[in-house]
């Protein structure tokens, strides 16, 4: 093809493409997993996750909050004493998590937690893909079932607690 | 190939591969936000404490040598009286456990060859009398101050101390 014929061509490739750009404004309905249940596995979280020199930082992707770890309030810092996370806390840490893959998240929630590996975070906590902290529970342990009932709307809470005794 | 030439290409070819491992702003200004050595402490296992050692005790080329694991402990949560011989025990993910005695300023170090921990890693420091167990497990940080870093607040936990009653703050 000549230089010639082939310049349109590209141009019209370049027109195209240009034309189906996304709208700054564009918003994806999702269906978060549920928030009201959801200190029982931001708990959890906090614990194995979100230490000062993991998850418990500002500039990761995945931020958790929590009282064991990196906290929201200015006048607040890290404590064992139980809970003292506070609701805002919670909220952040939601937020954080939904907003890490919204629709794939939407995708599992709305369909009843079913293959919930599709999600980042979950094959990251078992070590199913790269992670710097490597495996942090197995598939199937009373920590992926906390986490796991929780994006298929049901809660285990007594398992999430159950989580949070064992290190 | 004649042999001398080879020798300087290699000995070129080292040169820059130190100068490019030695021009890393990050690591630069991580090194130069720690400030001076204190008045009057010669560098050696008594200098910086409270600060992050892995911060130049990381195994780089030219760095002092490497620190698996490294901080410092004091006696109170108010002060920095240093808690002199405390034992801090490390037990990595796998089991395996190391002691640490800390010295005359409450710092402790480990080298890769004594102890490497498989992360996550967990924490028991004992002073006397009186013992406390991280509430956490550490995740992949060796330096104790890079997290327990003056002043505490919300990314701080503050200094590490030991309670005299064991419970953690």
């Amino acid at each position: 093809m000549t230089s010639a014929r082939l310049a349109p061509l590209l141009a019209g490739i370049l027109l195209a493409t240009a034309c189906v750009a996304t709208s700054g404004d564009a918003r994806v309905a999702v269906q978060p997993p549920d928030r009201g249940s959801f200190p029982a596995v931001a708990d959890l979280l906090d614990r194995r996750c979100g230490t000062l020199d993991c998850h418990g930082v500002t500039y990761r992707n995945l931020r958790i909050y929590g009282r064991e770890g990196l906290r929201l309030a200015s006048t607040d810092r890290p404590s064992s004493r139980p809970g003292t996370t506070t609701d805002a806390e919670y909220d952040a840490t939601f937020e954080s998590l939904v907003a890490l893959e919204p629709e794939t998240m939407s995708a599992v929630v709305s369909q009843a937690g079913a293959q919930p590996e599709r999600l980042t975070f979950v094959r990251k906590a078992r070590g199913a893909e790269d992670h710097k902290g490597l495996a942090i529970w197995a598939e199937g342990s009373p920590e992926d079932l906390c986490v796991t009932s929780w994006l298929a709307g049901k809660t285990d809470v007594a398992t999430c607690q159950r989580a949070l005794t064992t290190r | 190939m004649p042999r001398a030439p080879f020798r300087a290409s290699v000995a070129v070819m080292a040169l820059g591969t130190m100068a490019i491992a030695s021009c890393d702003p990050v690591h630069d200004s991580a090194v130069a936000a720690l400030g001076d050595e204190t008045p009057g402490v010669r560098q050696g296992p008594l200098h910086r404490a409270g600060q992050p050692c892995g911060t130049c005790h990381d195994g780089t080329v030219g760095n002092p040598r490497s620190f698996s694991v490294a901080g410092t402990i004091y006696v109170d949560e108010h002060d920095t009286t240093p808690a002199v011989d405390a034992t801090v025990t490390l037990t990595s993910a796998n089991g395996a456990s190391y002691a640490a005695t800390t010295n005359a300023a409450g710092n402790f170090y480990v080298e890769p060859a004594q102890f490497t921990p498989q992360y996550p890693m967990a924490v028991l420091v004992s002073y006397g009398a009186a013992f406390v167990r991280m509430s956490t497990l550490v995740g992949r940080e060796g330096s104790c101050a890079t997290c327990h870093h003056e002043p505490a607040g919300p990314t701080s936990a503050g200094h590490v101390f030991v309670p005299a009653d064991g419970v953690t703050p």
